[in-house]
């Protein structure tokens, strides 16, 4: 014990106070009074925070006290029908579940030539156009306002380089500007920061894809290279299309995920 | 000099904790209410000094953890060892370089968020990037909280680490677990040390402190170390290692001679030897402790050779510090701790040694030539050779001889405690307490004494005198007993004399009256009307009567009327120079007829058939009022101070009161041009080129009023 342990060398040498395990006890058994008192009487910030942290702690003894009680008892299972199964009266029929594949194949080759694909986030919230464009006014005299300020995330690319002020009309200002994407994996559910390569498409029209305009729903290209994807046939994917699922306006980062 | 108390840091908070802190602290400092409809740029503003405060308040707390740990390259090698040790070095840069890195990350989430509030357009955004950025310095700080946790850890630990001073005298004690280091330590110092038969009972280092030549010596007691590679020495025995590297200290390597401890004199010196390397320039003495168990001489050969050889490694050290011959004593020295035999001897001996060493370093580094020549002793010069020993009259040698004497006689007397413990203890051996009983006959000290002898109580005939002593006892009591019977003595009658009886009867008559006059009188204020002395019918309280009471007294009254009189004087003078002349008995009396007259004068206005009420203005003789108009003016004044303020601030009869809101007139008819609507707001405009005197506009506001159109004034707007 070191030399300064004041309260462990007078436990060893003189032992406990004669009512220190009962008081000790009944103190404890009090908390139980002065917690419920608290919860009763904290107000505002304080009393919201208690409730939530309450409230955790509630539901996780629920969950235990239910882990506790259920116990192993035997129940009659039911077989599940194995997927393509055939009852014994229909064994040797099998042209219809092949027709169902070829057709399959024929709807997805159609929907590549169209375009759709299957995404995360099917439909968005249109967003308008005074929402996305701000009105910048120029000229000496501040009346004209052909300029428009982008004031949602942008993604320029690495060679970019402004139009002369003179003529540009969409200004994309560089505190909007991302280059990077927190992007996650759907089946191994982990996120990773990785860098954009291009805006591929923006649902709310081709105009925004062409400026660049990220907003929820856009799909991104970005670069796999660090997770270390390989195709069948042997080559390394380095990009790969994700769905942005937040609004990166409002929360200062693009969230994405995968397409696989 | 730095401080080494590492109990000034800060407590770490826990990752939880401190999110908690740092985020209620915010919610606190700035300001907590914004709206929608405030202007852009104060709601940026609002939400960015948010995030910037947030940030700040980070920044200073993990500096401050920063700041405080020691850094272990910084401080004496000794304590920086030591915490290697403890905590092992790299673990400990890595926890503070997590936090140094949280720190950065923190400014730079902070930096960006900033920058995007600018183009925050709605409180919707902007609140929304500031709860962003608050979330992502407190996942930040989620991620370092388990090198928080071990921070304050160590910190916790740091704190109790004994304050050894690395610069100062300090004593070490080493050698194998059990040898008797801290039974040393705790008999020289007042350190309280843990002294246990197993090993290992100390397991980290220890500190006690003590005096030598008025000089304060610091001795570390270390855990016991056993010989083992270097490698695998275990973090306790590490301790010591580190104490003996880096502290420059005199070094008492304890042997235990007789191999109580579990290990052989031969261990113990292969121990020596393998750690002789450290006591390079350090003062060495090697302890033979246990001494009462086994004495140095009753050793084996081999053994005995074995401590020659110690011995001479330690010579070797005294040799290399200055070639003093010392004499062996200095440098192997025997003790036992139980019986406190040579341990004063060893302190001295190293405190000694670590001095001399201390003073010539001191002498020969260059520092102290700066000091050298402020110093000069003066010794007397002698003037002849004449010996001047102290002179000590001869009285006071001859009393501290006896003194000697007494006290060795003391000491050779054998004490009954001594007595108790030759003959098996305390619970053993029970003294004879006759043994000092002074006798006639000294045989006589054994015998049994009876308590009943020949039928008598023995006790009764102990002493010669014992009759007499009792009846002189008896007669005491009685007297006080009478004392006492005369206090509560009651009165009666037959007791007193004749006058005594006489005004004994008085004084209860006179009580009796006193309490039957009171009982009449008593009654409370609701029950009868209480009449001032003034309208006193009775005339009882006259100054006359206070006169005849004070001469049966036998005093001289006219002092006392005076003085009355003189205080009674409220009446005007003119009234009484009719009847002036008198001697005061009598003036006293016209003041009772005065008085008489009064209430004479009102019960004859009482007496009327019908009571006649006045007019309010009609002024009283007597009031002191001059006439009708003053009368109503100060009734006005008073009515007007007895009225209540308006404190609540309710409508008043001085408020303006608009009776209809709509009067009808205005609302209804048809209107050859104009709109209806401003048949509502009436309103007049009156454009004037140029000034208009003030006349003008009361004729205007009058022509308004005789228009009957007062909401045509009321919305008079001048322009």
């Amino acid at each position: 014990m070191p030399q300064g342990d004041y309260i462990e060398l007078h436990r060893k040498r003189h032992g406990y106070r004669h009512d220190h395990f009962e008081r000790k006890r009944k103190k404890e058994a009090r908390e139980v009074h002065k917690r419920s008192q608290i919860a009763q009487k904290a107000l505002g910030i304080k009393g919201k925070m208690f409730a939530k942290k309450r409230y955790a702690e509630k539901a996780l003894m629920k969950k235990t006290l239910a882990m506790h009680e259920e116990s192993s008892t035997r129940r009659k299972v039911d077989d599940d029908v194995h997927e393509g199964a055939l009852p014994a009266y229909l064994l040797d029929r099998d042209e219809t579940t092949r027709a169902k594949v070829l057709s399959n194949t024929i709807k997805q080759k159609r929907k590549e030539k169209a375009g759709k694909w299957e995404v995360p986030l099917p439909k968005v919230r249109p967003v308008a156009e005074d929402e996305m464009f701000r009105v910048l006014r120029s000229g000496k005299r501040k009346t004209k306002q052909w300029k428009r300020m982008i004031t949602k995330a942008t993604f320029v690319g690495p060679s970019f380089t402004r139009k002369p002020p003179k003529y540009e009309r969409f200004i994309r200002p560089s505190g909007l500007r991302f280059t990077k994407a927190h992007v996650t994996h759907p089946e191994l559910k982990c996120t990773f920061n990785l860098e954009i390569i291009g805006v591929k498409k923006n649902p709310n029209g081709p105009m925004y894809t062409s400026l660049g305009v990220i907003t929820k729903g856009t799909i991104i290209e970005v670069n796999v290279s660090e997770l270390g994807l390989v195709t069948p046939a042997g080559k390394v994917v380095w990009g790969k299309y994700a769905q942005v699922t937040n609004n990166p306006e409002n929360d200062g980062c693009i969230n994405a995920v995968l397409l696989v | 000099m730095v401080q080494y108390n590492f109990k000034k840091i800060t407590v770490v908070p826990t990752g939880k904790d401190f999110i908690d802190i740092i985020l209620s602290r915010t919610q606190r400092r700035t300001p907590t209410q914004v709206h929608k409809g405030y202007a852009i740029s104060r709601l940026r503003q609002f939400y960015m000094r948010k995030v910037k405060f947030t940030q700040q308040n980070f920044h200073d707390k993990l500096s401050t953890i920063i700041e405080e740990f020691p850094r272990l390259d910084d401080i004496h090698p000794f304590y920086g060892d030591l915490l290697h040790v403890l905590y092992n070095k790299d673990h400990y840069k890595l926890a503070l370089g997590q936090i140094n890195t949280a720190r950065n990350l923190i400014g730079k989430i902070a930096k960006d968020y900033v920058k995007l509030l600018k183009y925050g357009d709605s409180l919707y955004r902007c609140k929304s990037l500031k709860v962003a950025a608050l979330g992502r310095m407190c996942t930040v700080i989620k991620r370092v909280s388990p090198s928080l946790a071990y921070l304050e850890q160590i910190r916790q630990h740091m704190a109790r680490l004994p304050s050894i001073d690395p610069n100062t005298r300090t004593i070490l004690i080493c050698g194998y677990p059990n040898v008797g280091k801290s039974s040393f330590i705790n008999k020289i110092t007042r350190a309280d040390v843990d002294v246990q038969p197993y090993a290992f009972t100390t397991k980290s280092l220890f500190v006690g402190h003590t005096d030598y030549k008025y000089l304060r010596y610091q001795v570390i007691d270390t855990p016991g170390i056993l010989d083992r590679p270097f490698e695998d020495r275990n973090i306790i025995e590490m301790c010591s290692i580190t104490a003996l590297a880096h502290l420059r200290a005199a070094v008492l390597f304890f042997l235990d001679i007789s191999g109580s401890c579990g290990y052989s004199i031969a261990q113990q010196a292969a121990l020596f030897h393998s750690i002789k390397s450290l006591f390079m320039n350090k003062p060495l003495i090697i302890v033979c402790n246990k001494t009462d168990l086994q004495p140095l001489e009753g050793i084996s050969e081999d053994d005995k050779k074995l401590v020659m050889e110690m011995k001479a490694e330690a010579m070797k050290t005294v040799i290399g510090q200055g070639g003093e011959a010392t004499d062996d004593d200095s440098v192997l020295l025997t003790m036992s701790t139980l019986t406190e035999d040579g341990v004063i001897a060893v302190k001295n001996a190293a405190c000694e040694r670590l001095l001399n060493q201390r003073v010539e370093l001191k002498m020969k580094s260059k520092k102290l030539n700066d000091c050298l020549n402020r110093f000069h002793v003066a010794m007397p010069k002698p003037r002849d050779q004449k010996d001047r020993p102290p002179c000590i009259p001869q009285a006071v040698l001859e009393a501290k001889a006896k003194k000697a004497e007494e006290t060795a006689e003391k000491e050779k007397r054998k004490l009954e405690r001594d007595l108790e413990n030759e003959n098996g203890g305390a619970g053993v051996y029970s003294a004879s307490l006759k043994k000092h009983y002074i006798l006639a006959d000294d045989e006589w000290k054994e015998d049994v004494m009876p308590e009943i002898l020949d039928g008598h109580n023995v006790y009764d005939f102990i002493d010669p005198d014992i009759l007499m002593r009792l009846e002189e006892l008896e007669r005491e009591e009685g007297a006080l007993q009478g004392l006492e019977a005369d206090d509560d003595f009651e009165m009666d009658g037959a007791e007193l004399t004749p006058e005594e009886q006489a005004a004994l009867a008085e004084i209860r008559k006179k009580k009796s009256l006193l309490i039957q006059q009171h009982r009449i009188k008593k009654s409370t204020a609701e029950s009868r009307p209480t009449v001032p002395r003034k309208f006193d019918k009775d005339k009882q309280f006259t100054a006359e009567r206070m006169g005849r009471q004070l001469s049966s007294l036998g005093l001289d009254p006219s002092m006392a009327i005076d003085r009355a009189r003189s205080r009674s004087r409220g009446r005007k003078r003119e009234r009484s120079p009719d009847r002036g002349g008198n001697d005061g008995l009598d003036s006293m009396e016209v003041d009772g007829d005065q008085q008489n007259k009064k209430l004479r004068v009102r019960s004859r206005s009482a007496s009327r058939s019908r009571s006649k009420s006045r007019p309010p203005g009609e002024v009283v003789p007597g009031e002191g009022l001059k006439d009708t108009a003053q009368k109503k003016k100060a009734i006005k004044m008073a009515k007007r101070s007895s009225k209540k303020r308006n404190k609540d601030a309710r409508r008043g009869e001085a408020d303006r009161v608009i009776p209809t809101l709509k009067p009808k007139h205005l609302f209804s008819g048809k209107r050859s041009t104009g709109k209806t609507d401003r048949q509502k707001f009436p309103l007049l405009w009156i454009h004037i080129q140029q000034p208009v005197a003030s006349h003008v506009w009361g004729s205007c506001i009058r022509y308004a009023v005789q228009l009957q159109q007062p909401a045509i004034v009321e919305n008079l707007f001048v322009c």
